[in-house]
């Protein structure tokens, strides 16, 4: 099916970043999480006292603040989701040496963003500008000073990929992708594409998310997509297990350095990995309900495996989506049970955000760089607080404790809500 | 190849009905209705006619999350879909896929003003715990949903039952050639049979037209009844917001003469490049330039075989400037001959639903052999030395037409398209 005849550009990761609940950089997260570790707490962002959910993964101002000390006119100006992107997309871009290279225009940007929500204080602020039946009062408005340029930046989801290629000095494609929770696979998906067509050299692609805001959040709380029943923030996310009960919100951002393989061995930068293949698909089911067979999930993991030309059976592990919802990790149990067939209860699975929680259009890109770490540590990350086995899950999900194995070739899943799909496949770099 | 295509903006809901009142010089910019725009100092837009939205079979569970985009989308994918006699098709439904680009989807105030005037203390402030505790319930429980940017675009794929490879890109009119692209690039690569490229533009509200004013894209003279978006003309001051959607299928020439379906034209080539002129201002020459070759290249055209360039034009200052310059400069040889139009005279500018129209609208031309004139310019910038077409249609066999589009922020994109069997 998959055409064949034109010979294809390999894609290699030359650099990786991340900043998340678990650690200020990638090095940092992943120690952590291959102890087990729950960056899951109580929010001091905001008041979260009448809520049903009260937890979340945040990240520690000081990770902000401390290490970027050259960028306070960039802070001054920007929303919470663009500090943490500045984060992850500087510590991929060092390690890929990016500003070595000359030609400024083969280096693109494909990242996966929302824009932020509303604050509290801007609803408060425009209601005295409104009469409530279609006039604005936009003289007072604009005199009060407070409509400013910024104010609707914030909410767009095209600030990343405006500040990216200024931030770095790239000319090449520029994209956003605003798929929800599959945004930051996408963004992948949708670099790896560019660079296999020629189209770019080099992309920094990923996903960053900061919705622990009030109306972000209570976005989440009304449509009761999270975790209300936990004993302990720490055990709130619980994928697979039988008593998960919804999600745990995070804000985090993640971006590696794609390059086509040549041009990296030229310039003589460390290839980290390799991107194999991405499959993308929708459920066509419903907007709020993810497919009852998981039908989007097996079209998304099928096709990566296509496009990586590997058989499942050549899959030592899959990096689940996991949200720790009733539904999602039933129906991406019995995907991979579709695409592995029997083989699919010796594939470790696990979800990272058992640990890390669900950062949105952050989330893609995280786990496909900590599938990668593991890769290349030959360690499988862990889903923590398996307590009380779901009989309708019962793959091995890698329970509790990291796993000490080599692997070679993986699998990293996520899906959107809205039902939009991506799987990532990735190998460890080969010559 | 493309085998279908779906179109609704303000000059009508299909293919013929906007090609006719295009060519014979109508406008689609007028008032704006719906709400007051005192204030906003630009009063035009080019806005759709209120949607009878009963035929578009949606259920009202899902209405309430749509708003005027959704909608669009949906009537121009069911067009395009319907056209390319996919209805009832034999392709597996996973063989076909959606790309989209769509502009910001923005709150409804009223969603959320009911959680505000509940959460007042006596002086009219905000009594934040008030807010915090109950307030914040008066927020309509699905309002998260029509905030996100993909959810229209979802609706679109469940009701057409596509499953196949998708992506949604955001906001600007990049990202609906984006979708085109990568649409394109599926099909060849053989991952999907069909695919279904669409754009929309956001709704004309006092969100995107604050957005565009503090952009600094929006005509402001605040003139009611004169044209006020003049592609290329010495007097421009600016763009006006329209609305609208633009949806083709795609598929590869094989496919479409295997299922007897006409093909309409080609898309053979497409480019893109980032480089902001500061501000809001858009890309720079530079970076049209390298858009525009990289789409020739692509389709291995030299330009002296470009008939007709589908400008972006969209009345801005820096856009048109730059975009003459980038011309100009591709361009050099035979400058004289080579004809340009803007379509934004007449649509307004429909940020990702503009490369699709003209991309439609790029088809009918070709069947007709006609050029539309850009409407409302009269008296073309003095530095163009290319033949702009304007004042009255432009007869002229065309088969290579180069599509430009470009974000107010940098990144500019072109696409090839072909006459069919030329």
């Amino acid at each position: 099916m998959v055409n064949r005849d034109v010979p294809r550009r390999r894609v290699v990761i030359t650099g990786y970043g991340m900043i998340t609940s678990l650690g200020k950089d990638a090095e940092e997260t992943f120690e952590n999480a291959s102890q087990g570790k729950s960056g899951i707490d109580y929010l001091t962002a905001f008041d979260t006292t009448h809520l049903p959910c009260r937890i979340g993964g945040q990240v520690k101002e000081e990770w902000l603040e401390k290490s970027d000390p050259e960028a306070d006119r960039f802070y001054k100006f920007s929303s919470r989701g663009l500090k943490l992107m500045r984060r992850a997309t500087l510590e991929a871009a060092g390690q890929a040496r990016l500003h070595e290279l000359t030609n400024r225009e083969r280096i693109g940007i494909s990242f996966g963003f929302h824009g932020d929500s509303p604050e509290v204080d801007d609803l408060m602020f425009l209601h005295r500008f409104y009469d409530g039946k279609g006039t604005w009062d936009m003289k007072g408005l604009m005199r009060s000073g407070g409509y400013s340029f910024l104010n609707f930046l914030r909410r767009k989801p095209d600030v990343a990929t405006t500040i990216l290629p200024k931030m770095f000095d790239c000319k090449g494609p520029n994209l956003t992708v605003a798929s929800a929770c599959a945004a930051g696979s996408q963004a992948i998906g949708e670099a790896y594409r560019l660079i296999q067509e020629g189209k770019a050299d080099v992309m920094i692609a990923g996903g960053s998310e900061a919705a622990l805001n009030f109306m972000g959040f209570i976005g989440f709380v009304l449509i009761k997509a999270l975790a209300e029943r936990y004993s302990v923030p720490q055990k709130a996310s619980r994928p697979f297990d039988r008593k998960r009960n919804g999600f745990v919100m995070s804000e985090a951002a993640g971006a590696v350095i794609l390059e086509e393989r040549e041009h990296a061995r030229s310039r003589k930068i460390p290839i980290l990995g390799e991107l194999l293949g991405y499959g993308a698909s929708a459920d066509a089911y419903r907007i709020t309900d993810t497919h009852p067979t998981g039908l989007g999930a097996v079209l998304a993991m099928k096709g990566a495996l296509e496009e990586a030309s590997v058989r499942p059976e050549k899959i030592d592990y899959i990096n689940a989506h996991g949200t720790s919802t009733a539904m999602n990790d039933v129906t991406e149990t019995k995907a991979i049970k579709e695409v592995f067939g029997a083989r699919a209860k010796e594939i470790p699975v696990s979800s990272n955000k058992s640990m890390l929680g669900h950062s949105i259009a952050g989330a893609g890109a995280l786990e496909m760089i900590l599938t990668l770490m593991g890769m290349n540590r030959s360690i499988i990350l862990p889903t923590i607080n398996q307590e009380f086995p779901d009989p309708k899950c019962d793959l091995d999900y890698v329970p509790n404790e990291a796993r000490r194995r080599e692997h070679q070739v993986a699998l990293s899943n996520s899906f959107g809500f809205g039902g939009q799909n991506a799987c990532l496949c990735i190998g460890r770099y080969v010559e | 190849m493309m085998t279908g295509a779906g179109i609704i903006c303000s000059l009508g809901s299909h293919v013929p009905e906007v090609w006719d009142a295009l060519i014979s010089g109508r406008t689609g910019i007028g008032p704006i209705d719906g709400f007051d725009p005192n204030g906003f100092s630009c009063l035009l837009a080019a806005q759709v006619r209120p949607l009878d939205i009963s035929d578009l079979k949606i259920h009202p569970r899902d209405a309430r999350i749509m708003d005027t985009p959704s909608y669009l989308l949906l009537k121009a994918a069911r067009d395009a879909f319907r056209g390319a006699r996919l209805e009832g098709t034999q392709i597996p439904r996973e063989e076909i896929g959606f790309f989209a680009g769509m502009g910001m989807m923005d709150y409804d105030i009223e969603d959320l003003l009911p959680a505000v005037l509940k959460s007042l203390d006596a002086t009219g402030g905000l009594n934040y715990s008030a807010f915090y505790s109950r307030g914040y319930t008066e927020v309509h429980p699905l309002w998260p949903l029509s905030m996100l940017n993909n959810i229209g675009f979802c609706q679109v794929g469940t009701s057409l039952d596509l499953q196949g490879e998708n992506s949604v890109f955001s906001p600007h009119a990049d990202s609906g050639m984006m979708a085109i692209a990568e649409g394109a690039k599926s099909v060849l690569d053989g991952r999907a049979q069909v695919v279904l490229c669409g754009g929309v533009s956001e709704k004309v509200s006092p969100f995107s037209l604050a957005r565009a004013r503090l952009c600094g894209v929006l005509n402001t003279t605040g003139a009611k009844d004169g044209p006020s978006c003049k592609p290329f003309d010495a007097e421009r001051r600016g763009t006006v917001l329209g609305e609208g959607a633009g949806v083709i299928a795609l598929e590869r020439e094989s496919s479409a003469r295997r299922r007897g379906v006409e093909p309409l034209a080609a898309v053979t080539g497409h480019g893109c490049s980032c480089e902001c002129q500061g501000g809001c201002a858009g890309p720079t020459a530079k970076a049209m330039t390298l858009a525009m070759k990289s789409a020739l290249d692509r389709s291995g055209l030299n330009p002296s075989e470009i008939d007709l360039v589908m400008a972006h034009g969209d009345g801005t200052l820096a856009g048109d400037r730059s975009e003459i310059e980038a011309i100009q400069h591709v361009f050099s040889d035979g400058i004289e001959n080579l004809h340009v139009s803007s379509s934004k005279g007449a649509l307004g500018h429909l940020l990702a639903g503009a490369p699709l129209a003209d991309a439609i609208l790029t088809i009918s031309m070709m069947n007709h052999g006609l050029i539309p004139a850009t409407l409302h310019t009269s008296a073309p910038d003095p530095s163009i030395r290319f033949h702009l077409v304007h004042g009255k249609p432009v007869k002229k066999d065309l088969k290579r037409v180069l599509i430009n589009c470009q974000s107010c922020e940098g990144q500019a994109a072109s696409i090839v398209v072909e006459a069919a069997g030329g």
